[in-house]
């Protein structure tokens, strides 16, 4: 009982004296939440080594087991005690390991660090490009809509991307309204064939006000994306997501959600 | 297999040589294009080169290598147009993996410009503990930092000799590769009425611009055509510059290819229908 009890005692009070010292940050308040402010940094410098221990254990385990793939948790164990020993060599030799003259900043960090993780997140240009081709298609009014946003948002905030886009939506156009007639010759019903073929008419009329507004006012029209749309999903996203944070935080500090003492 | 098929199953082992191809040929022919800065960006840009010389800016790097390409021009064009001031930089961050970055960029505009570390910028480092160390800035930048990342005492750094807390920084600068940009506009701005430019990547970018648009934040940067807008506006063209071209042959080609997806796909799916 005292395992739990205690842990909910602590958080109660912690959390009560916290909202009480943002809105009354005077005497005893204020300084009470300095103090809770410095120890959650300390708390928080711990944590890493907690990190460091749950990280090396779990890869430890996975040597020790001879799991599989097991070869890379030992790779990472020997990097990591590389690094280690290096940053603590260069620490104590320059009296700083990130110095600009330790040997740890200029090899390790700027040499292997760096490119290996610049390079992990490059690979995503190629990854984004690949399934943007497998997954951006119209099947829907909704997928068709966010189709359409995301290429007036890729090519209006990107320079010569107004240009560009003339061409590849004059293309689009084309391409569908030779579509539409592929379709409307393969249709029997009179009405049917009428309404492909006013739409690839349409289609093709359409490419006139394109290349006429479209240099101009793409960019434009990327900009109220950015700032209209798409805001206002993300205000709602946003104060949803706050709302979730209060009930959340009410639900720990009152005690009624206890699974972080698990 | 017909063309439609062939358009609708394009192997992704083309595409990623595509995308290669797309990157590699305008960086080695030295493409560049001409940007017209975004107001966001030339927002930014005004409240820093409004400021008076001597005022104090603080940079706050939160990102590391991954984000690299898209942040690191935007500091080092910031920097410059801080150090072409003379307004006086101080750095920290909440990523200590990327915190080196910031110290590289720091020293290498520093030098440009003569400035003297501890006189004209100084770097802070890391402490833990991201809204706490946010928070007790607001209070007393001393309880966080009593010394720099060398250890010398704040209190013997003629530059902080006369910070205290926010009221003492002209404007802070979050480059953000997550969500600490939220926690800055959380706390320094609402709490403490900090004024905030904001640098994102442009993953990033667009969860920052109800800030913007509430005036919470005084300026955004983003990705990187919001480092090369900036490069454009300090007449420092850089890396974000020179990244244009391969960035909007990358959009161009995207766009590209998902026309030709969605022709296959229909064209399959009418196929299908007779």
């Amino acid at each position: 009982m005292m395992r739990r009890t205690i842990p909910l005692i602590i958080t109660f009070i912690s959390g009560i004296l916290l909202v009480f010292a943002l809105f009354i940050p005077h005497k005893p308040f204020g300084n009470l939440e300095e103090r809770f402010n410095d120890w959650y940094i300390i708390v928080s410098g711990f944590t890493m080594i907690l990190g460091m221990d749950s990280l090396l254990l779990h890869h430890w385990n996975k040597i020790r087991r001879r799991q599989a793939d097991w070869f890379h948790s030992a790779a990472l164990i020997v990097a990591f005690a590389v690094t280690l020993v290096w940053g603590f060599y260069s620490g104590i030799k320059v009296g700083n390991p990130f110095d600009p003259k330790s040997t740890f900043l200029q090899y390790f960090y700027t040499y292997v660090f760096v490119p290996l993780q610049a390079t992990m997140f490059s690979l995503l240009a190629f990854f984004i490009a690949s399934a943007a081709y497998r997954a951006f298609r119209a099947r829907t009014l909704n997928a068709t809509l966010l189709l359409v946003a995301a290429v007036v948002v890729m090519l209006g905030r990107v320079p010569k991307g107004s240009g560009a886009s003339v061409v590849l939506f004059g293309i689009a156009l084309v391409a569908l309204a030779v579509g539409l007639v592929l379709h409307g010759r393969s249709l029997v019903d009179l009405r049917g064939q009428l309404l492909a073929y006013g739409g690839a008419a349409l289609s093709i009329l359409a490419i006139i006000p394109i290349a006429k507004y479209f240099p101009t006012y793409l960019p434009a029209v990327a900009d109220w994306i950015m700032n209209i749309p798409q805001l206002a999903a993300k205000r709602g996203i946003f104060i949803g997501i706050a709302l979730g944070g209060i009930a959340m935080s009410l639900r720990i500090i009152l005690g009624i959600e206890r699974t972080y003492l698990k | 297999m017909n063309l439609w098929d062939r358009l609708a199953t394009i192997d992704r082992r083309i595409i990623y040589l595509l995308v290669a191809l797309g990157v590699i040929i305008p960086i080695v022919a030295k493409l560049s294009f001409r940007v017209t800065p975004l107001r966001e960006v030339r927002q930014a840009y005004e409240e820093i080169e409004k400021l008076p010389p001597g005022s104090v800016v603080l940079f706050s790097i939160d990102y590391d290598a991954a984000s690299m390409p898209e942040l690191q021009p935007m500091l080092v064009a910031m920097l410059d147009h801080c150090f072409r001031k003379n307004l006086k930089v101080l750095m920290m961050g909440h990523w200590p993996l990327g915190l080196p970055l910031g110290q590289i960029a720091l020293e290498q505009v520093a030098q440009k410009y003569h400035k003297k570390y501890g006189v004209d910028y100084a770097f802070l480092g890391f402490r833990p503990g991201v809204a706490a160390v946010m928070i007790n800035l607001g209070k007393d930048l001393r309880q966080v930092f009593n010394t720099d990342y060398r250890g010398t005492p704040v209190d013997s750094l003629p530059v902080l000799r006369n910070v205290h807390n926010y009221n003492d920084i002209a404007i802070l600068v979050g480059l953000e590769a997550g969500a600490t940009g939220d926690a800055w506009v959380q706390f320094a701005q609402a709490r403490y009425n900090q004024k905030i430019i904001l640098g994102a990547t442009a993953v990033v970018a667009p969860d920052l611009y109800p800030y913007l648009q509430a005036g919470q934040i005084v300026g955004l940067i983003g990705g990187l055509r919001g480092a090369a807008d900036y490069e454009q506006l300090v007449q420092v063209p850089g890396p974000a510059f020179l990244g244009m071209p391969a960035q909007t042959i990358i959009h161009i080609l995207v766009v590209v290819l998902i026309i030709l997806g969605n022709l296959g796909y229909f064209a399959r799916r009418q196929g299908g229908r007779r």
